[in-house]
């Protein structure tokens, strides 16, 4: 079978999330992503190459949230701590990310809840834990300032640097050195340019996951696959401005016409299945980190991970 | 075609005669450049010209038609590695498997389903692409009769008969083989007798082998035998080997450093436990015909439009259809919001409006599927559109204001539309996520 | 019949015994010296005798000749008969040289080969011996005076009407216009006595905001006069499109009618200018984009602007130049450049010309920017074009501050990178009103280089400095504070200006690197990038690429042609050569529809940054910026 695509000299950067006590961190695991020389599948004796990981969303405030998942979840989703514990022991997702949806709330000013929900959610679960900012951008200095600060150590993401907006994460990554989600609308030159951006501050390259912004299946999603596949092939062809591991979360995929119409009896199964043919096809195009919202969806994943990749553990060292 | 138009051009005779219905030869240069013209159209070129450029005519990978009549389906003849080259044209077919121990009832439900199931969606109707009745029974007439079953339920519904032993084959044949049927499969041992059957019937067949090499060969000696519609089996043993084999050959079909694997690819799922991860991989790499255990509800929807995405010419964008399409329940007073028929747009402006709870209409004019920003540069978002969509959609009798919302990046065309229309244009926000902010501050009767 | 044939060019005719050589010269339509006239005065027409003899009175003429020159069968041409076949050779010094015009812009010369003449007859009147009609006697008289072949010149009939009069008048001394038309020469003027240096041209850029006149003489070639003024039909519509709205609704007659006044007054003042009379203009060449010459033409350009944007013509036309009201000679034709398209009009042809890129081997690229921009690609052999809308940024529109290349407008700037002031300089040097497109360039740069804003052109706002605020609704970088500004007002650049700016810039260098991708061609295989456009004019090259508004290239290989179009258009004037392979020039380009170009909006994207996304497009500017971040300090130290 195919050992290596021809004409490819490039390969993926490494970035690292999660501390372990080896590192003065207290994360029971630490991934190192990236290092693939070759197309997804492709080479997987011959090159380095990571599993891809699932992460599981959660949310500081789930009314904002689906409720497919809420009430599929219960009253877990108002325990946030809870929720990650559940992430890692039930679920057994290799990765939580946190999403602030409190800061959506109108004249939102609590920043000290963001501290404690931060150091919470790490004592709750031993995952590497991805930290998502609010959409306010005039907030976001103080927001990034006090969840890097809360996860000093640990090798945190921080989510998420657009164009416009990159500087207070980036600063905060910087502090206290965590990694960056760098995320641009489905377009090359821009995920690009952001890297670029970023770097030009300081970021350095092994600190950066690009998140090329999933569409969900069926509204937009080719055109988030092939990004990844064109951000692939672009970083093994020796643009070493795209040679991050990528990251994707389809997080509309609940909100769609056919997953909040369907019958109620088979509701969820069409939520799963929804999330699942849209990260296993990330994976496919060559994303490291896939995230889903529903806790049916992740062992799913892991299992079609463990088999394709079979012999390889979530992000060894 | 790895040729530049330069490179074309200079083996052109350069006379600009326009006989080829190019008004010169360099842009007919740039036309088979990028693959779209026909090189037969020059009647002036020497030999030499037509051997260097015309060795690309025949598809890298062989067109395999399978079934008669309405249903039928075309696999392969497919010119890149990704998608974003250019683009994939023929979907994979998915058939549903039947057994044939399986009792008529159970044989007649399925093909039901593949019969009349559709999804709409996008405008499109989705449907499954045939039925594979696998012989288990091992008996040629059981086989024979379980086809039976399918041929009276579904009218020339495709169909994979997939028998190893050639005897059976040949039984279901004669009952179905006037209808192009999928022979799966020839190994080694049987291709002559299969290549036999496939000639007598006129049907597409598939080669099964360890390895690719094999495969080659095979391929190779079913060409000696005089059978070109053929598909290459990669139900290997472990699931981890689809894409990488998948991938090689695709590779190699486009490059025509391999012909003998030039052909489309066979997937047989039911031989693994993770039905939807082997659907997931088939369709995203490469696979031409997809068998498949019937699917629940879940699957079904998710497989078809994971299909219809991954087969999406890149180049043109999902339009929805022009109109007015309420968001809740709006009435006489409530905001009409102008934006594109680019459906990504349509739908995240529709759930940042449904998320704002403002009851509205969302105004979608034809602009061709293009984004705002792209229409807008490109002059097809324009007042004359408004204009006449306004009235095509009968918009003055729906809302007895006469004020509109345009998307932040139309703000160019404001004073155009106002003049043209006599409608107040409101400038909304460039960013729809900002679109609920902006309805509850700035929408007031 | 005696046959004479010439060397070196073999060229052979017959002529009746008896005639003379130059005669016979003439008949060959060579372009011989013939000051005098044929009369045997100036001993210009030299010519040797190779092979055969000749009746030559070299008693009388041999004064002109060294013994030399005698021994090797020198005579001149007007004063030897033919008798037998003869082998004549005729030297370069005797035929009329190739004069020579310095096309001053451009740095070029173009050789002089006009296509109108005068010639100054002194006839002798008809007698009864001598009877033949009038206009027989004028065009064997011009013929005699070195003109062309009598049989080759007609007159019009309004000149007929007036023949028989100006003649008697004049006593037989009269000076003719010749025109070259296909198939002979016309007699489009004949006047009173010797008017031989009244002869003029005039080369028109008919542009969508200005006309541009350039009067020449066609007897040496030279200028005589420029003027400009501002097309008339702004009245009617700012842009092109809705000049054609309203020619849409009845409005074409008078839109032709201000175009044609509009070059009037440029031809008016010019002329004044020069002191000469605008009836001794003969020729008008006009070089406008394709619907400005539609429009000139009084032909409906409607369909010009609707998909498929199909011109009606794109030949290279003549015409009166009553019939398009422009007020010249009476009988002066006026010629107008071809197109390739809808949106590669005369203009760009016009521009070609200037540029000569069609006649090299060597691979140019050309780009004309003003409101639209086009951009041609190619040599000899091939070419490519593409047109887009790169947007009124460029020229100041749409920048808050931002304003065409008038007094006030700040036309050249720099910052310190250390202290980010700037130092300025701005048309008539009067007080800053605002900045105009080199101005842009130049600031975007520098901001550019001074780490003000990042490759987005999005301004660091956590720079601190007074300069550097958030403004009404932007952040924005201070030029020039109220106090020093003529308009009492700060004078900024905003985040939105320089994103408008960027855009207009995207749209150009997108279009250069999609025709470039499309022929195969790298930057290194650019031997020349030509800037045409009003504004080409001020550009500060090294700033142009360093936002990447055009592929990097040696700096020593941009060259600005300023105005192409007038100069194309003056170099048709005078060179008729030239004229005609403008045809040939437009119909080998291949126009390259930007809009169905699949990949252009991927371009797009890509040269949205600053200068591109490709940092290895630019390494000169990488190079550069690479620097200017390490000599840097922290922002917001002063």
């Amino acid at each position: 079978m195919a050992e290596n695509s021809p004409d490819l000299g490039g390969k993926i950067g490494y970035v690292v999330l999660g501390a372990t006590k080896a590192e003065d961190g207290t994360r029971s695991v630490s991934y190192r992503l990236g290092g693939e020389s070759d197309l997804p599948f492709i080479g997987m004796k011959t090159s380095l190459g990571s599993i891809p990981l699932v992460a599981f969303e959660i949310c500081d405030d789930p009314s904002y949230w689906s409720p497919i998942v809420t009430s599929y979840t219960g009253d877990l989703v108002s325990d946030t701590p809870e929720w990650a514990t559940a992430a890692e022991q039930q679920y057994g997702a290799d990765l939580v990310r946190l999403y602030l949806t409190s800061t959506k709330r109108r004249g939102f000013d609590d920043f000290p809840s963001i501290t404690k929900v931060t150091e919470e959610v790490l004592s709750g679960t031993g995952l590497p834990l991805v930290v998502e900012g609010s959409n306010e951008p005039a907030i976001d200095s103080e927001i990034f300032q006090r969840c890097g600060e809360a996860g000093q150590g640990e090798r945190l993401l921080l989510g998420t640097a657009e164009a416009g907006r990159y500087r207070s994460v980036a600063a905060a990554a910087m502090a206290y050195n965590h990694s960056v989600v760098a995320q641009s609308p489905i377009d090359i030159n821009l995920a690009k340019q952001l890297n670029i951006l970023l770097r030009e501050i300081g970021v350095k390259a092994d600190h950066i996951m690009i998140d090329p912004y999933t569409g969900s299946l069926g509204y937009g999603f080719e055109y988030s696959y092939s990004v990844m596949e064109r951000i692939r092939y672009a970083a093994l062809k020796g643009d070493t401005d795209l040679a991050m591991p990528m990251i994707a979360s389809a997080m509309d995929s609940l909100s769609v016409k056919e997953v909040r119409e369907a019958d109620p009896v088979i509701r969820d199964d069409i939520a799963v299945a929804w999330e699942f043919y849209a990260a296993l096809s990330s994976a496919v195009a060559g994303a490291s980190i896939v995230c889903v919202r529903h806790p049916k969806t992740v062992p799913l994943l892991k299992l079609a991970f463990r088999e394709l990749w079979a012999g390889k553990k979530p992000g060894e060292f | 075609m790895a040729l530049k138009a330069l490179d074309i051009y200079k083996l052109l005779p350069k006379k600009n005669c326009k006989e080829c219905g190019d008004p010169t030869c360099l842009t007919f240069a740039m036309k088979l450049a990028s693959g779209k013209g026909d090189i037969d159209k020059c009647p002036y070129l020497d030999l030499n010209a037509k051997n260097i450029l015309g060795a690309s005519t025949r598809p890298p990978i062989q067109l395999v038609k399978i079934g008669v009549g309405e249903r039928r389906f075309a696999v392969g003849e497919e010119f890149v590695v990704f998608r974003h080259e250019k683009t994939f044209y023929h979907p994979p077919g998915i058939m549903f498997q039947v057994s044939d121990l399986w009792p008529a009832e159970k044989i007649e439900s399925v093909t039901r389903r593949v019969g009349s199931e559709h999804f709409v969606r996008v405008g499109t109707d989705l449907t499954f692409s045939g039925v594979a009745i696998t012989n288990e029974s091992g008996d040629p007439d059981v086989f024979s009769k379980a086809v039976g079953v399918v041929e009276a339920t579904g009218t020339h519904i495709p169909e994979v008969l997939m028998a190893a032993d050639p005897v059976v084959q040949e039984e279901g044949l004669k009952k179905c083989g006037n209808f192009r049927p999928l022979i799966y499969s020839a190994t080694k041992d049987t291709y002559k007798p299969m290549c036999a059957l496939a000639k007598k019937f006129g049907s597409p067949l598939v080669v099964s082998a360890k390895d690719l090499e094999s495969l080659g060969e095979m391929t190779k000696l079913c060409n000696a035998e005089g059978i070109t519609d053929l598909l290459l089996d990669l139900s290997f043993p472990s699931l981890r080997d689809y894409v990488p084999a998948a991938t090689e050959i695709r590779q190699k079909s486009i490059s025509r450093s391999a012909p003998e694997l030039g052909y489309p690819i066979f997937l047989d799922t039911t031989r693994y436990e993770m039905q939807d991860t082997a659907l997931v991989l088939g369709i995203d790499k490469y696979a031409g015909v997809i068998v498949t255990p019937a699917l629940g509800p879940a699957s079904s929807v998710a497989t078809l439009t994971l299909r219809q995405n991954i087969y999406t010419d890149p180049q043109k964008p999902i339009q929805m259809n022009p109109g007015i399409y309420p968001v809740g329940n709006p009435g006489k007073e409530s905001p009409v919001l102008l934006t594109v028929n680019f459906s990504l747009t349509y739908f995240t402006v529709q759930g940042y409006l449904e998320s704002s709870r403002v009851p509205c209409y969302m105004f979608i004019v034809d602009t061709e599927g293009l984004s705002v920003l792209t229409a807008v540069a490109a002059g097809k978002l324009n007042e004359t559109l408004v204009r006449d969509s306004i009235k095509k959609f009968d918009l003055e009798n729906l809302v007895s204001h006469r004020r509109i919302i345009i998307p932040g990046y139309a703000s160019p065309l404001s004073g155009k539309i106002e003049e043209e229309t006599g409608w107040k244009v409101l400038v909304g926000p460039r960013d729809a996520a900002e679109i609920g902010d902006y309805l509850l501050k700035e929408w007031k009767i | 019949m005696p046959s004479i044939t010439f060397l070196p060019s073999y060229r052979k005719i017959t002529v009746e015994p008896g005639s003379t050589i130059l005669d016979a010269i003439q008949r060959a339509q060579i372009q011989m010296n013939v000051v005098c006239g044929g009369q045997g005065k100036c001993g210009k027409c030299i010519v040797y005798i190779k092979n055969g003899s000749v009746e030559f009175d070299r008693e009388k003429f041999g004064k002109f000749f060294t013994a030399d020159e005698l021994g090797q069968g020198a005579c001149l041409a007007c004063q030897a008969f033919v008798r037998d076949d003869l082998h004549v050779m005729i030297p370069d010094s005797s035929l009329i040289q190739q004069q020579k015009i310095l096309m001053e812009s451009l740095g070029i010369e173009t050789p002089f080969q006009p296509s109108v003449w005068k010639y100054y007859v002194e006839l002798s009147p008809p007698t009864l011996e001598d009877p033949s009609p009038d206009l027989t006697r004028l065009v064997w008289g011009i013929q005699k005076q070195g003109g062309p072949l009598a049989e080759k010149m007609y007159a019009p009939l309004d000149v007929l009407r007036g023949m028989p009069r100006v003649l008697r008048d004049s006593g037989w001394r009269v000076t003719a216009t010749l025109a070259l038309v296909p198939g002979g020469y016309r007699i489009i003027d004949i006047e009173k006595g010797d008017t031989r240096k009244e002869l003029y041209g005039v080369a028109i850029d008919l542009g969508t905001t200005t006309v541009v006149a350039y009067i020449r003489s066609l007897v040496d070639g030279h200028v005589v006069g420029i003027a400009s003024n501002y097309n008339r039909q702004i009245s009617c519509g700012e842009d092109i499109l809705s000049r054609v709205n309203f020619a849409r609704k009845n409005g074409l007659p008078k839109l032709q009618g201000l175009a044609a006044e509009s070059i009037n007054l440029a031809i008016t003042t010019a002329a004044n200018g020069a002191g000469i009379d605008r009836e001794d203009i003969y020729e008008v060449v006009v070089a406008g984009n394709t619907i400005m010459t539609h429009i000139l033409l009084g032909i409906d350009p409607a369909y010009m602007i609707e998909e498929p944007y199909v011109p009606v013509v794109r030949r290279y036309l003549t015409t009166a130049a009553p019939r398009l009201g422009i007020e010249v000679a009476k009988d002066a034709s006026v010629f107008l450049f071809p197109a390739v398209s809808d949106f590669i009009g005369g203009d760009i042809i016009a521009d070609i010309l200037a540029s000569g890129m069609g006649e090299r081997d060597e691979i140019s690229l050309l780009v004309d920017i003003g409101t639209n921009f086009e951009v041609v690609l190619g040599n000899r052999d091939w070419m490519f074009s593409c047109a887009g809308a790169a947007g009124p940024a460029l020229e100041g529109g749409e920048v808050l501050f931002g304003m065409r290349a008038n007094p006030g407008a700040i036309e050249r700037i720099t910052i310190d990178p250390v202290t980010l002031e700037p130092q300025y300089q701005t048309i008539n040097s009067i007080k800053p009103m605002g900045i105009c497109g080199s101005g842009l360039i130049d600031l975007l740069a520098d901001l550019l280089r001074a780490c003000v804003v990042d490759r987005t052109g999005r301004i660091n706002t956590e720079i601190i400095h007074p300069r550097i605020r958030q403004g009404v609704h932007f952040p924005e970088y201070v030029i020039a504070w109220k106090q020093e500004s003529g308009n009492n007002k700060d004078i900024v650049i905003t985040e939105n200006d320089i994103k408008n700016l960027i855009m207009s810039k995207a749209s150009v260098l997108a279009a250069c690197i999609t025709l470039m991708k499309q022929a195969g061609i790298t930057r290194n295989e650019l031997s020349t990038i030509y800037f045409s456009g009003a504004f080409g004019n001020y550009i500060h090259k090294e700033n142009a690429i360093m936002i990447g508004l055009i592929p990097e290239v040696p700096i020593e290989q941009i060259r600005n042609i300023g105005n192409g179009a007038v100069e194309g258009a003056n170099m048709a004037l005078i060179n008729r050569k030239k004229r005609k392979t403008l045809d040939e020039i437009a119909k080998n380009i291949a126009y390259i529809e930007l809009n169905a170009e699949s990949s252009f909006m991927d371009e797009y994207t890509g040269s949205s940054f600053l200068p591109h996304t490709d940092l290895s497009l630019f390494p000169g500017v990488q190079k550069m910026l690479d620097e200017c971040r390490l000599k840097k300090i922290p922002p917001g130290v002063p």
